[in-house]
């Protein structure tokens, strides 16, 4: 009787060794479960990924031949506006090489763009991220910042041997600097959580107080190189109203963030050339 | 045995759950609608199984989950034996070979997971009226969802255990 008494304790008793148990274990056993149990549910989702490819694969099949012509057409003017731009950009780069020479300026940070599939979007309340499909294979740093065309996305938090994870720009965790365009001063830009209706939203605050922005010339928030994670002038969002902040010397305002922040299939990743090395500036 | 073979079922169950709600909430992102569909995974492990068996079963859904979601790793691990663990206290007063006190119970879980996780990782937004909006579409949503896939969860569960010639009812009780 007394051990059935007893037995029914169990339980609780088992959770509390678990409790006392996780709370005394070393950090580096607990960051091992995690990518153990991370690296074994991956090619679940990879595996989802590359059918969603198939899946779109055989759906582009069924397109006739002349809508394919059509397609190809376009493809084929796109192709040589790019051309000419990226023609215009080596001349223009060769130009900044010239002038930074002249005024012998340091060497600015150069990227390498690693372009990654979006294989999970997983956006809540309480947290806002994105799982791609490279990882290590493909060299990628954790802290890199993640691109689109539409501006910058977010910052890898978390790498793993296939798979990497991304903080979405407009998370309650995410905070960069940042600079209004046109105007060199810094602000800081974080996000906020999200209601889910309407488009994605974020926070700019430590703007100057003579800065005006409305909603007819909406103020465009860009990166700035401070941080040194993101290039400077990648779009963030744009800003149309400032109010006084808090202190009364700075100003905060709302950012609207690109809704296609929420759809995302393809990314890219900025992987730097000549990453900085802290230990090597110290005195 | 070490280990009932239900366990690894009602593992394997968890699995496929929290994979197909994940790829549910990426299909939907660009909607306020995101499926919290937690409750469910911890209902049957306490009351058809043994402790041990229980507690093996659990522990390893936790991690998991743990891997598959943003929160802190451990947190979901920690809140499943939470709520194992009173599950037990009171597995004497359920029948679970019906669904009716299964499904109530996964409600009842799933409202005590999403408030423990507004109340671990929430706390400095709580005067955001945004915030509070999504968890309570999240809120709705998932419960909504969760009367038709509790049912469904329950039955493919014990569906396998018929599939893999195993004992359909639990262990006999009050025995832990």
């Amino acid at each position: 009787m007394a051990k059935r008494r007893l037995n029914k304790y169990k339980p609780v008793v088992a959770l509390g060794v678990f409790l006392v148990a996780w709370w005394i274990l070393p950090l580096g056993v607990k960051a091992f479960l995690k990518a153990s149990f991370t690296e074994f549910q991956a090619p679940a989702w990879v595996a989802s990924s590359y059918l969603d490819d198939l899946e779109g694969f055989w759906a582009r099949r069924m397109h006739s031949k002349r809508e394919l012509e059509i397609a190809g057409q376009e493809i084929a003017r796109a192709k040589s506006y790019y051309q000419f731009n990226a023609q215009r950009a080596e001349t223009l780069q060769a130009e900044i090489r010239r002038l930074e020479s002249i005024l012998d300026l340091p060497s600015r940070r150069e990227y390498r763009y690693e372009v990654a599939r979006v294989i999970r979007r997983d956006l809540n309340a309480w947290w806002q991220q994105l799982i791609l499909r490279k990882g290590r294979d493909y060299d990628i740093p954790e802290g890199a910042a993640v691109v689109f065309a539409g501006g910058v996305v977010g910052r890898i938090v978390e790498v793993n041997a296939f798979t990497s994870r991304v903080e979405l720009i407009s998370s309650p965790k995410f905070r960069m600097a940042a600079q209004f365009e046109g105007d060199p001063r810094p602000v800081v830009y974080e996000g906020l959580p999200q209601s889910g209706f309407g488009d994605p939203v974020g926070r700019v605050s430590d703007a100057p107080q003579d800065l005006v922005a409305t909603t007819k010339e909406p103020l465009r928030l860009v990166s700035t190189h401070l941080g040194g994670t993101f290039p400077p002038g990648l779009a963030i969002g744009k800003v149309a109203w400032l109010e006084p902040g808090g202190t009364g010397i700075f100003q905060t305002g709302e950012v609207m963030l690109d809704r296609d922040l929420l759809s995302l299939h393809e990314v890219a990743v900025l992987i730097p050339l000549n990453p900085i090395e802290i230990d090597s500036h110290a005195p | 045995m070490l280990l009932d073979q239900r366990a690894i079922i009602m593992f394997g169950a968890n699995a496929l759950l929290i994979y197909l709600s994940q790829l549910i909430n990426s299909a939907m992102s660009v909607w306020p609608v995101y499926l919290f569909l937690l409750g469910p995974m911890v209902v049957l492990p306490a009351l058809y199984l043994r402790h041990q068996s229980y507690f093996i079963c659990t522990l390893i859904t936790g991690f998991w989950v743990d891997a598959t979601l943003g929160a802190p790793f451990g947190f979901f691990t920690s809140l499943f034996l939470v709520a194992g663990a009173f599950m037990f206290s009171i597995r004497i007063r359920v029948r679970p070979e019906h669904n009716y006190h299964p499904i109530l119970l996964a409600h009842l879980l799933n409202l005590f997971f999403i408030a423990a996780l507004t109340l671990g990782t929430g706390r400095e937004y709580f005067g955001v009226a945004s915030f509070w909006i999504q968890v309570l579409t999240t809120l709705f949503c998932s419960h909504l969802a969760l009367l038709v896939v509790a049912p469904w969860f329950f039955n493919l569960e014990r569906q396998l255990f018929e599939i893999c010639h195993l004992e359909t009812e639990p262990e006999d009780l009050p025995r832990l």
